[in-house]
């Protein structure tokens, strides 16, 4: 727990959340009081690997014990890879990818996300795509490809239709991003 | 008018903590017939049943209904202070407002007290019909039958048969033995397996009171308590087990190879086969599906002729047998001989088998060198293929670092949600033989939770540790194959809070305990249902371990559930003398719940006669005419036939159609 | 023969040489690609199905109705895309309330998802519905005498149980094997094939930690097969193994480069394509290896 420790201190157990349980289950986590801990998820997890405080095993057991603002001070889970390697090998069928998305979705209903993360969002509403080079025009000629690939980013009416969709999920809802009608010119990578 | 007794239960908190009995008592009391109604912590603690037996003595009642827990243990219970009280123990009736009621309905404390009332209604309502009935007694066949041929069913025969009683004992597999005889030590005190089972096959194949049936299996049950009929089969063997001598020539002649399920397919036997050297009994089989048909002796054939010196032409099989056992000529038949047993009991040790590796893709099972644990125990083994040499199955070398993985295919979702209870233990034993005879052999153990709960086995597994047997907490992700036939295993090491790989020569994989094959068809002939996880149910976890829902019918060992060697044999001599009471008594009480025909009135159609699973009912002829009658002793109270004949004319006495017509008119209030 | 083709974000902006390799090498094999028009991102992981499953699966949904509608299967080289197209279209058919709130939403656009359209992965699709043997027949240069390094990648083998087009056994991949022997290559096995290369989120949330991991496979390749050539099953692994060797060499982590190329790309060039059209935009300098290809 090293990187915990040095960033919480001594963990009060005593000041965990017994609803964050319920509210990973309802945004997709319902599998969540299946897990055992065996660590089998953590085994090859790349999060692991790569040495983030919190992964999929990790995670679950934090939130089995309510630790929300430890969840919410680290930025782990968004480096989650959703490789689903951990899907694959969990022998309790906890689908721990599932879970670390469901932590994401409760950080998100508190704005604790990324920067990148809203600017996806926000280029995901205004051209259709997560990640979008406006300048790829020229890349795209030099292999002998039309400036702009046959999707919502060349097609209004496709664009507008995809906005009307994500205008009724739970995004519009939160505020995150502006949800207006506008061009597609930004550039965003995620 | 009846004068009904109604007594609630308050079970400690267990009803009383979501139903109001206060309530209930005074709801009861109102019910028509109802003359009184008690309630009290413990019904069926002494001053509880007290209560019962005074208001009978007093006069105050002639019916008794108790609202508590399960009929299943404690009917007979109340009952039986019926009697004492002096009336007939039949006129009693009880709610089961516990499992039915207090425990799904914990949280619904207003919605339990309704139901409660409800089921005390209907029990009323049906007291109010109830009549004397007198129970009836069968006489007992004096023998046993014990199904499984390991250390389980071996110790169950042996007790029975110590107790003067006729014992066949059905063994699927050539020589008795079972699972046991593959082991190499046992903890928790590492005794040599065979060592110690090898005399209790010796003994079981020579006790005058065991018939030994190996190479059978059940083909068929009928009857009940005191009477059962079994059909048994013994598999066709093609030898003459009265005349081969298990001396082996016929095997050593043999040119075909077939993997040897003895060494869990580490090596190959032959077609013709001795199971293991020490088998009891010690006869040859013919595996003819992998049979050869050497000299074109297929079976059943008579041999050809040589032309120059008229001499027969023999299978090699034939011709190295001294004994004329091994002949080629005789029918071929593999329906094999059905054998037909009378037993009054019957105990049910199939015992279990392990999982295979082949489904864990995740730990490369390609590789020759990721093992079962059984295999293990093989490769251990002075009677195994390798001759107890520890070599790894690849190149022969011995394994400089060993890697254990704990919990495979169970506790797991997908394959065994149980804990397969044993691995723990055999891990640590298995690592500690190796240590002991290699001591700078490293050895790596990943769990999940170390169990080691059993007498000594606590201190077994911190013996392992100072041995120097490294424990990691953490289930292995991944084993990956690296170059030299080395495997890499990966996992995350809980206590260092770190990703661990580990170059391992040898993976050894803890595969889960499974049922039997063919448990669950065994259980259908024998009326025995499995529990989810495949294994026979038990009548009551706690209270009757070795009791079925089928009276007389008796389980021992893994065919419960996943057990050691001591808890197995445990459970073996607890069903072992079970299954001698009746025998001991001579005779049984039969329930007299069962069906009776109003010949007088019926109309000789033969419905029932189809659908009676028990054919426990024929047509007779009564002054002319063809008419139902249902013998008693075959009867088992099931009611089909009360509820499809199409005169109305049969009773199933304890449940009379105005009984059950009383009870759901009572429920639909 | 005809599919849809779904380009996603990463290979239209980032290596439309790719787009393009696909937009050569299907036609050339008697396979019309259809555009798909008005596709969409897929969504991307750290996108909608960060925010909540219903709107995963409806901004998903929604590129199935495209291919639905058309009657066609949808096809990507991205296991970003494939993986997050297969499970939206997983989760609505297995889940039928998320499927009717899905369908809720799709009604204010005139949509419904059916179910109809399989999700396929472009060297996947190729092995199953055409097999190694015909492509085989369609060469025009071969990769004979070249030694090459498989790189996958996460989304074709797990989750399993949520893919079309899946490995027999996921833990021992054989599909990208075999189509890399039926152009005539001689693949390596090596220790870490199946480990993430670090690209995706991770690499967005911390990119000297993402690197750690392609380093680790980098390394694991050279040692233990030293490949003339990685290939790539996925655009994502395509980008972080082409462009993370400058960096890595620069840090003096390693001291080799290992040109890159997508399964695509070298079966484009194979088949006939231009290669500045199909392998133009690589970072490693994937020159000499595309004249032994063309030569062979």
């Amino acid at each position: 727990m090293s990187n915990v420790q040095v960033a919480t201190g001594v963990i009060n157990l005593s000041e965990g959340d017994p609803g964050l349980v319920n509210e990973i289950k309802e945004l997709g986590g319902e599998e969540l009081l299946e897990c055992i801990q065996c660590a089998k998820c953590a085994a090859a997890c790349p999060m692991v690997l790569a040495g983030f405080s919190f992964f999929n095993k990790r995670v679950i057991h934090a939130i089995l014990l309510g630790l929300r603002d430890a969840l919410l001070d680290d930025s782990s889970i968004w480096a989650c890879q959703s490789c689903n390697r951990c899907t694959e090998v969990c022998p309790r069928e906890v689908n721990p990818f599932e879970i670390i998305q469901a932590m994401r979705r409760v950080a998100i209903r508190e704005f604790a996300l990324p920067t990148l993360s809203i600017e996806g969002l926000k280029s995901l509403y205004d051209t259709g795509h997560a990640v979008y080079l406006a300048g790829a025009g020229s890349t795209r000629a030099k292999v002998g490809l039309p400036d702009k690939p046959p999707s919502t980013v060349a097609n209004l009416e496709a664009l507008k239709e995809l906005q009307a969709i994500i205008r009724q999920t739970a995004l519009a809802d939160l505020g995150i991003i502006p949800m207006g009608e506008s061009d597609v010119t930004e550039t965003c990578e995620v | 008018m009846p004068r009904i007794g109604v007594y609630i239960c308050h079970c400690g908190e267990n009803i009383a903590g979501a139903v109001n009995v206060e309530e209930v008592r005074k709801y009861a009391e109102k019910l028509p017939g109802v003359v009184l109604a008690r309630d009290y912590l413990f019904m069926c603690s002494d001053p509880g049943q007290e209560l019962i037996k005074q208001d009978i003595r007093n006069g105050l009642i002639d019916r008794v209904v108790v609202a508590a827990c399960t009929p299943r243990t404690h009917e007979p219970i109340f009952r039986k202070s019926v009697e004492d009280g002096g009336l007939n123990k039949y006129l009693f009736e009880m709610a089961n407002i516990r499992d039915q009621d207090s425990w799904p309905h914990w949280h619904d404390k207003e919605g339990a007290t309704a139901k409660a009332k409800k089921l005390v209604a209907s029990a009323v309502a049906k007291a109010a019909f109830l009549e004397p009935l007198d129970d009836r007694f069968v006489e007992v066949t004096r023998a046993s039958m014990v199904v499984g041929g390991g250390v389980a069913g071996m110790f169950a025969a042996l007790d029975l048969a110590n107790m003067g009683y006729k014992v066949y004992l059905v063994e699927k597999n050539p020589s008795v033995g079972g699972n046991m005889a593959k082991l190499d030590k046992t903890f928790p005190t590492n005794d040599c397996s065979a060592c110690i089972l090898t005399p209790i096959m010796v003994q079981v194949g020579t006790h005058p009171n065991i018939e030994l049936l190996t190479y059978s299996e059940v083909e068929s049950v009928e009857g009940s308590i005191g009477n059962f009929k079994v059909k048994v089969r013994k598999k066709q063997t093609y030898i003459d087990w009265d005349k081969c001598t298990g001396c082996g020539d016929c095997v050593n002649a043999c040119p075909a190879k077939v993997p040897n399920e003895f060494n869990e397919g580490m090596d190959n036997r032959k077609a013709i086969y001795i199971e293991f050297p020490q088998a009891v009994p010690k006869r040859a089989v013919v595996d003819i599906e992998h049979c050869l048909s050497c000299a074109k002796r297929t079976i059943g054939t008579k041999p050809r002729i040589h032309s120059k010196t008229g001499e027969p032409i023999l299978a090699p099989c034939e011709k190295a047998c001294k004994t004329g056992a091994c002949d080629r000529s005789r029918e071929y038949n593999p329906e094999g001989e059905i054998v037909e047993l009378n037993v009054g009991t019957i105990i049910v040790a199939t015992g279990y088998k392990v999982m295979d590796k082949a489904p864990f893709k995740e730990y490369s099972p390609q590789s020759p060198n990721v093992i079962t644990a059984m295999q293990l125990e093989r490769i251990l083994s002075a009677t195994g293929p390798t001759e107890g040499h520890f070599h790894r199955p690849s190149d022969g070398e011995k394994p400089k670092t060993i890697a254990f993985i704990s919990c495979v295919g169970s506790r797991d979702k997908r394959y065994h949600t149980y804990c397969s209870k044993v691995c723990c233990m055999y891990m640590l034993k298995e690592a500690r033989l190796i240590k002991e005879k290699y001591p700078d052999t490293n050895i790596y153990i990943f769990f999940i939770d170390v169990r080691t709960g059993g007498k000594d086995f606590e201190e077994y597994y911190n013996y392992c540790r100072d041995l120097g047997i490294k424990m990691l907490r953490g289930r292995v992700g991944a084993v990956d194959e690296l170059p030299g036939d080395r495997l890499r295993v990966r996992a995350y090491d809980v206590d260092l809070g770190a990703p661990v790989e580990l170059e391992a020569d040898l993976v050894v994989l803890a595969t889960a305990v499974e049922p039997a094959p063919g448990l669950e068809e065994l259980g259908r002939k024998l009326g025995i249902t499995c529990g989810s996880e495949g294994f026979l149910k038990e009548m009551h976890t706690k209270l009757y371990p070795v009791e079925t829902p089928v009276k007389g019918i008796y389980i021992a060992g893994c065919a419960q559930g996943p057990k050691d060697i001591p808890e197995s044999v445990s459970q073996a001599r607890a069903a072992s003398s079970a299954a001698a009471v009746p025998l001991t008594l001579g005779k049984v009480v039969v329930e007299p719940l069962i069906s009776e025909v109003n010949q007088r009135k019926c109309a000789g159609c033969g419905t029932c006669v189809q659908l009676c699973p028990y054919s426990a009912i024929r047509l007779v002829e009564d002054k002319g005419r063809l008419r139902a009658k249902i013998d008693e002793a075959l009867c088992a109270g099931c009611g089909v036939c009360a509820a499809a004949c199409p005169s109305g004319v049969i009773t199933l006495h304890g449940f009379t159609n105005a009984q059950i017509h009383a009870q759901i008119k009572a429920l639909a209030c | 023969m005809k599919v849809g083709f779904f380009v996603g974000c990463n290979t239209a902006f980032n290596r439309p040489d790719l787009e393009q390799a696909v937009r050569y090498a299907f036609p050339a094999l008697g396979i019309e690609l259809d555009n798909l028009e008005g596709q969409s991102c897929c969504p991307s992981w750290g996108t909608m199905p960060s925010v909540d499953v219903v709107g995963w699966c409806a901004v998903g949904a929604r590129n199935h109705t495209i291919a639905e509608e058309k009657g066609l299967d949808i096809l990507t080289v991205c296991g970003s895309c494939y993986g997050s197209l297969a499970e939206s279209k997983y989760k609505m058919d297995i889940n039928p309330e998320v499927k009717a709130s899905v369908n809720e939403i799709l009604k204010k656009i005139g949509r419904e998802y059916k179910g109809t359209s399989k999700v396929r992965l472009a060297h996947y699709y190729l092995y199953h519905e055409l097999g190694p043997d015909r492509i085989r027949e369609a060469l025009k240069h071969r990769l004979d005498g070249l030694t090459v390094a498989l790189q996958p990648g996460c989304h074709t083998l797990w989750p399993s149980k949520v893919y079309y087009d899946k490995e027999e056994d996921p833990f021992h991949p054989r599909v990208l094997k075999e189509m890399c022997e039926a152009l005539g290559a001689t693949v390596g096995y090596y220790t870490r094939l199946l480990d993430c290369c670090g690209m995706g989120a991770m690499r967005s949330t911390d990119m000297e930690k993402a690197f750690k991991l392609v380093e680790k496979k980098l390394v694991s390749m050279k040692e233990e097969v030293n490949p003339d050539l990685i290939v790539t099953g996925c655009s994502s692994c395509l980008i972080q193994f082409d462009t993370a060797q400058e960096f890595l060499r620069s840090g003096k982590k390693i001291n080799f480069e290992i040109p890159v190329l997508h399964f695509m790309q070298i079966l484009a060039l194979c088949l006939g394509a231009d290669r500045e059209q199909v392998t133009g935009l690589a970072k490693t300098d994937v020159g000499p290896v595309v004249n032994r290809i063309l030569a062979g």
